[in-house]
């Protein structure tokens, strides 16, 4: 059972990233808003199993929660709010859609050759590995929730402080900009 | 647990992930839609910061990433307030409609 979880955990991640990048492209190129709704959904829950394989538990739950839980939710109220079914036909794309997917496919070329570079060129065997002696003193995989508190709440708490006015800020201008004119 | 993902694959997956969402921010006329590829595009970014945590062997990059969710939650917060605003307003939400500040 050990040897088989650990042959299936290598292909895992490639699934969940495929499924990813199949929810972000039904996102950015489907009709309907709740279909592209949908497909935002699909891609965060396999970020989320992304996450699961590279052994970060924590965050993958919280994805789940603030994603999956909140900000679906939310976009889903907006667009009940907002009536689109009027613009349906006025056309998907910008005008500029020409320019900006080809600005986007030279820089998607560029990063690629880099890519190419470093699986098939003479570089290609340097792959970046956990240090043996850094993987024994602090191991993130095990007991993931307290190690990401321990950093949270001692090595890094200054940006934390920082998110929390953050965040009250955000409640605060949310409900200053979308409160009606009369109230 | 070994090497369950390269750090190639990895990479490659987040890049794949925002690239997707830069090519829907520069094409839909949608604000909904633009947003949510702003979300994918930080995601992407997430998924690097766990990878390195993972491969570096420190909580740093997790615990930014954590950061970066809730950061991310107050955007998509203050973004929808701003687009049923400007429904109100406009009444449209096509972002080539919206060109006040056009001269």
């Amino acid at each position: 059972m050990e040897s088989f979880l650990a042959s299936i955990g290598q292909y895992m991640f490639h699934l969940f990233g495929l499924m990813a990048v199949g929810g972000a492209l039904a996102l950015v190129f489907s009709k309907n808003a709740i279909h592209s709704i949908v497909g935002f959904l699909l891609a965060m829950l396999a970020v989320a199993g992304c996450y699961l394989c590279l052994s970060a538990e924590f965050i993958a739950v919280a994805q789940l929660l603030v994603y999956a839980g909140g900000i679906v939710v939310l976009f889903l109220f907006v667009v009940m709010l907002v009536e689109m079914t009027k613009y349906k036909e006025k056309g998907l794309f910008q005008v500029q859609t020409g320019w900006a997917v080809g600005a986007v496919l030279a820089g998607a070329v560029a990063i690629i050759s880099v890519f190419w570079r470093t699986w098939f060129g003479p570089n290609a065997t340097v792959a970046l590995t956990l240090p043996p002696d850094l993987a024994r003193g602090l191991d993130v995989g095990h007991q993931n929730a307290e190690a990401v508190s321990r950093g949270i709440f001692a090595q890094y708490l200054l940006p934390f402080e920082i998110l929390s006015v953050i965040l009250l800020v955000a409640l605060v201008g949310a409900v200053v900009l979308a409160k009606t004119e009369r109230v | 647990m070994n090497d369950a993902a390269s750090m190639n694959s990895v990479l490659f997956i987040s890049f794949l992930l925002f690239s997707v969402g830069v090519a829907g921010v520069l094409i839909r006329r949608n604000v909904l839609i633009i947003l949510m590829c702003v979300e994918l595009m930080l995601n992407a970014a997430n998924l690097n910061l766990v990878a390195f945590a993972r491969h570096s062997g420190t909580v740093a990059g997790q615990a930014f990433a954590l950061l970066v969710m809730g950061l991310a939650a107050a955007e998509v917060t203050i973004g929808l307030a701003l687009v049923v605003a400007l429904y109100r307003k406009k009444d449209t939400i096509q972002v080539d409609q919206i060109n006040l500040l056009k001269g």
